[in-house]
């Protein structure tokens, strides 16, 4: 009987296992994203959890309007020159952060969420 | 201590040991840091269920020592040290309620307080939240190997007499 019980445990705590993995396998990816202006954080957002929204990062005279739209972000409008952030689009992936080189600005996501390598690898 | 028993704890410890070696030699196919076999855990589930608990923490003590300097994975010890505390300490008391035909659910969960014992010890150490993410992984590998381990272990012990 008692042998039955402990059985039961550990089948328990194999299917808590399973269920787990599968948890942390199926996550989402990170949605918290940073803007750099300068070298410094300006800003850390949750885009799961933002509202539509548009604002300024300003650097000196020169400005780039972000904005966010149904949980993505973009640069929508900027004086910088080339305008190549603009052109960049919505953020869509880790490895291609928006950067608009004359105002110095990056759009990135943050590496240390949910980023399970960074430590071990 | 009777030489006779001296000598056995000693060859125990040599065995555990050869096979620790012997399992560093193969690749481990999966990429998660603490998910092994874990094969030499066969001499410590077979000597939990026949030596005396302070021989036991002995094997496991100079085994793990010796492993480390080894394998030359001398930070590892840490972690391991850690993962088998518990897991002796875990698997000591259960023996008091697993009968040995049953020595192989007492394995699983020794194999999952070892992984638990090595997560905490981990978290501790590099107070990295994320590691936690790993855990279930472990969980999982852990009762497969824990399982595979203690049918190893129940056979020998089967085959064995108990040491007079």
């Amino acid at each position: 009987m008692k042998h039955r019980i402990i059985i039961a445990i550990i089948a328990a705590i194999f299917i808590i296992g399973v269920i787990g993995s599968v948890l942390v396998l199926t996550a989402p990816p990170s949605t918290v994203i940073r803007i750099v202006s300068h070298g410094e954080v300006v800003r850390t957002i949750d885009l799961n959890a933002a509202e539509d929204t548009c604002f300024d990062i300003v650097s000196g005279e020169h400005h780039n309007t972000v904005e966010i739209i149904d949980h993505h972000i973009r640069v929508a409008d900027a004086d910088c020159p080339d305008r190549t952030c603009v052109n960049m689009g919505w953020l869509s992936s880790a490895a291609m952060p928006i950067v608009c080189l004359p105002h110095e600005m990056v759009i990135e996501y943050a590496a240390d969420s949910g980023d399970v390598d960074a430590v071990t690898r | 201590m009777k030489a006779r028993r001296l000598t056995e704890l000693a060859l125990l410890t040599a065995i555990s040991l050869i096979i620790f070696i012997v399992e560093l030699q193969i690749p481990n196919p999966f990429p998660i840091p603490g998910i092994k076999l874990g094969l030499a855990n066969i001499i410590t589930v077979y000597a939990v269920y026949r030596y005396r608990p302070y021989e036991v923490a002995m094997i496991v003590i100079v085994r793990l020592i010796l492993g480390a300097v080894f394998s030359g994975n001398i930070t590892a010890l840490l972690y391991s040290a850690a993962g088998s505390a518990l897991c002796l300490i875990g698997m000591l008391l259960l023996k008091r309620i697993i009968d040995e035909k049953y020595l192989w659910t007492a394995s699983v969960i020794g194999a999952v307080l070892h992984n638990t014992g090595q997560t905490a010890a981990a978290l501790i150490v590099m107070r990295t939240p994320q590691l936690l993410l790993y855990y279930p992984f472990l969980i999982v590998s852990g009762c497969l190997a824990g399982a595979f381990t203690g049918l190893c272990a129940q056979i020998i012990v089967k085959r064995f007499k108990k040491p007079s």
